[in-house]
């Protein structure tokens, strides 16, 4: 096992080195030249001097490859910066914003899994019509944008009922209308992928003679089918917790959660290059880390894996 | 018995008027400021931490602009410009926060905080500081400059008093303390007690950072915020009709024009015939896009710098009417005629010209783009229309490769250089990118270049009025569309002090009228 982990990480590192790669290029090659923003915000007619002065400043004045080298080294150790418009550390940024958002993802994804897991089995065990209505509701969430399902959200939770208000100051009760938003369409999404799992798994021969056994849906259901397509639950649910870190911004945005969303969409309208970098690396980061919590998941889930891993 | 009764009763009564006793003499008055967004740097090299919109309440600059962008008294009482040297007598009774008087030692130190900046566009001679008394100090400017003091207007030469970190104990003279600070979510300040001046009515200023339009106008109809700070267009169109939000807007500041491409290589080399831009600031009906655009808000633009500016005056330009006839007729002068699927032609090319819509982005003038390409087609010329939302892309992509004949811009000129704005906008000498492709040429240089020497304020001015009116009428560098005024948004019963200059909106002065 631990040597699966080792090889997974260092196969990982071409992969890393990629998207450091990306990271910076997208950033480095983006129309809207730094300088020029720079000098309009400090309102001042400038001379030649500090010009030149600005782009040493922002390393312009180097080569791309070199100023890939410099970076990419600052990155190893974890320092990016300091961000161009508040003058803070970048880590210090992502610092301030980044519980706010893992609280806001993680909390979706529990209401995602919650609601996947609600619709995807009802939807398999309904009749036909029940189960046909649910399918319908998944596949309308899923197409609902969610800065169209914030804004009803809005209007009825806060503008109607007024049970909630829509300018918090990030405490735990202003977290449940962004988090309903998201988990919404993640939950729909999720919740298709049970409702196929388990009707594939239906099919098997080992839930049918579960059936000619005599057990009931529930049983068979959580004693049969749910081992079995844990693992790929797993792998769908870290999946979706990348997926909730990224599609948080618009909704951070609407609800005035102050996380990273708010954060990077500032950041690129300022072209505040270091805090763009330092977010790209770390939701790649992220995305790397889940995915490989998922493989782990996955081989817990599965005794023969976990078997065949445990032989090597 | 009849005593005990008396007794008992005043005991009640006592006891009912206790709460009464207690309760403060005044409630406090709050207000809730939404902005777009946390702008505050913490950097020493561009310090702006409560300098700049919105919460420049608790530093005070040496000047401030009066109604026509010209500096007046604040913790400067009176000053004068002779032979280079500014002798300035500053406002006796004012104290810093920390109870560190301000007098010519405290206002020296303070200035010459601002040389650490990048932004250092006050440019004084830090060796020329002088303390002629108590209270009156002199010194010059390294650049020979004589609108020094018209650029202590800026907000961000808020003159702070001693602190070890101005980022988080920023001492000032102004009449609001700094009382929390959540970057990118929120900034409380609360009433100074020991303000010099007037007492503001607002004694707990909030301003929450929210960056969506859509949720400033929902956080202000539902009654989590008083005042919207930062109004688009769009905000404007949405905003409901029945009272349950007010508008208030200052005088019209904001310009919107064609900035023409006078230098481009062909295929952008139309634009370079006088005659084909002057036919194009005669094909706009400005009427009818004042009337569309920011609900009928803005007025029609005889220039990009409104009169009232520096004391430019009205009359200095002409502007346009809608006279598409003269405009058609113009063109076929230019020898330019109508072709048989209504797009003009000359020597077998195409009266096309790409126009790129719009910095700071195309969001904030929409449909303009497309209503002057409508009436431009009506006059014969075919609009290649780019519209652009990232004012980078428009910057990198087509104003600095000059790959465009118009550019549209939503600007202004906040700045109280008067020069400032025509310099970098229209010489062949900016350091602005792409702002040499629209300089008319040496004429407007030099007449720029002699302003930004000039000795006298009447002496820049006075340049500055005859670059305006080359730049807008007579060369066409821009043609003028509107003038737009800065909004704010309330809710009913708040009256807020309007100001062109939106770091100058004095939100502790709202007037409570209900």
């Amino acid at each position: 096992m631990l040597r699966y982990i080792l090889v997974r990480l260092a196969t990982a590192i071409p992969t890393l080195l990629g998207m450091s790669l990306v990271a910076f290029l997208i950033v480095a090659l983006a129309p809207g030249d730094p300088v020029m923003m720079e000098l309009r915000a400090m309102g001042i007619v400038p001379e030649p001097e500090d010009i030149a002065a600005l782009r040493a400043e922002f390393g312009l004045d180097k080569a791309l490859l070199q100023r890939y080298a410099d970076w990419l080294w600052r990155a190893l150790h974890f320092e990016f910066g300091t961000s161009v418009a508040t003058g803070r550390p970048v880590m210090a940024e992502i610092a301030l914003h980044l519980p706010a958002t893992l609280a806001l993802a993680a909390s979706a994804l529990i209401g995602a899994i919650a609601i996947s897991l609600t619709l995807g089995s009802l939807a398999a065990v309904a009749g036909r019509y029940t189960g046909a209505g649910l399918r319908g509701l998944t596949i309308l969430l899923v197409s609902v944008p969610s800065f169209w399902l914030a804004l009803l959200l809005i209007y009825i939770f806060v503008l109607r009922l007024g049970w909630a208000r829509l300018v918090g100051d990030g405490s735990l009760t202003d977290l449940v209308l962004p988090a309903i938003t998201l988990s919404l369409a993640a939950g729909a999404a999720l919740g298709r992928m049970v409702y196929e799992r388990i009707r594939a798994e239906m099919s098997e021969d080992h839930v049918r003679l579960a059936i000619a056994k005599g057990l009931g849906p529930l049983q068979i259901l959580t004693g049969h089918i749910a081992p079995r397509i844990a693992g790929p639950l797993a792998t769908a649910w870290a999946n979706a917790f990348g997926g909730l870190l990224g599609g948080a911004v618009i909704v951070e945005s609407i609800f005035g959660w102050p996380g990273l969303g708010q954060l990077i969409l500032q950041a690129i309208a300022q072209r505040d290059f270091p805090v763009i970098q330092a977010y790209l690396v770390l939701m790649g980061l992220i995305f790397f880390a889940t995915s490989l919590a998922a493989d782990l998941a996955v081989i817990l889930s599965d005794p023969q894996l976990r078997r065949r891993l445990g032989d090597e | 018995m009849n005593l005990l009764n008396k007794a008992a009763h005043v005991a009640v009564a006592a006891t009912l008027a206790l709460p009464l006793a207690l309760a403060p003499a005044q409630a406090e008055t709050t207000l809730t400021v939404a902005v777009k967004r946390d702008r505050y740097s913490v950097a020493e090299d561009k310090f702006t931490f409560t300098t700049r919109r919105p919460a420049a309440q608790i530093v005070e600059t040496g000047v401030k602009p009066d109604e026509n962008f010209l500096p007046s008294p604040l913790l400067f009482e009176s000053w004068d410009y002779a032979d280079g040297i500014y002798t300035v007598t500053l406002r006796q009774g004012v104290a810093f926060s920390d109870g560190t008087v301000f007098d010519a030692d405290s206002a020296i130190a303070s200035l010459k905080l601002y040389d650490q900046g990048k932004s250092d566009f006050l440019q004084i001679d830090q060796e020329s500081f002088e303390k002629l008394g108590d209270y009156q100090i002199s010194f010059a400017s390294e650049k020979g400059s004589a609108l020094v003091i018209e650029n202590m207007t800026h907000r961000a030469t808020s003159l702070f008093g001693p602190s070890e970190d101005r980022a988080v104990n920023p001492v000032g003279t102004g009449p609001y303390l700094l009382d929390s600070y959540e970057p990118k979510q929120q900034i409380t300040v609360v009433r100074n007690p020991d303000y010099w001046g007037d007492a503001p009515s607002v004694d707990r200023l909030t301003f929450r950072f929210i960056g969506d339009d859509n949720a400033r106008m929902l956080a202000l109809q539902n009654g989590e915020i008083d005042v919207i700070g930062e109004v688009s267009p769009q905000m404007m169109l949405s905003m409901p009709q029945d009272g349950s939000v007010v508008l208030h807007e200052s005088r019209p500041i904001r310009y919107v024009a064609l900035l023409a491409n006078l230098n481009g290589a062909a295929p952008f080399d139309i634009i370079q015939d006088d005659k084909v831009r002057e036919a194009l600031a005669w094909a706009i009906d400005r009427e009818t896009i004042a009337g569309v655009l920011f609900d009928g808000r803005g007025v029609p633009a005889k220039g990009i710098l409104p009169g009232w500016m520096f004391n430019l005056g009205e009359d200095h330009t002409d502007g346009f009417g809608f006279d598409p006839e003269k405009a058609g007729a113009m063109l076929d002068d230019a020898g330019w005629t109508m072709g048989a699927d209504g797009v003009r032609e000359k020597d077998g090319r195409k009266l096309t010209l790409r126009l790129v819509a719009a910095y700071p982005n195309v969001s904030t003038v929409k449909p303009m783009p497309e209503m002057l390409d409508q009436m431009f087609a009506a006059v014969g010329i075919d609009i290649d229309l780019v519209e652009v939302d990232d004012s980078g892309v428009y910057g990198s992509t087509y104003l600095d490769t000059g790959e465009a004949d118009l550019y549209m811009e939503f600007a202004s000129n906040n700045n109280t250089d008067p020069t400032y704005l025509l310099y970098n906008l229209f010489t062949s000498v900016t350091a602005w990118g792409g702002y040499k492709f629209t300089a008319p040429g040496p004429h407007v240089d030099e007449l720029l270049l002699k302003a930004r020497k000039a000795q006298s304020r009447e002496e820049v001015v006075d340049l500055v009025r005859q670059a305006h009116r080359a730049i807008v009428q007579d060369d066409l560098a821009a043609i003028p569309i509107l003038m737009v005024p800065n909004f704010a948004l309330s809710r009913p019963g708040i009256e807020v002090p309007m100001s062109e200059y939106a770091d100058w909106i004095d939100y502790g002065n709202v007037r409570f009228t209900e």
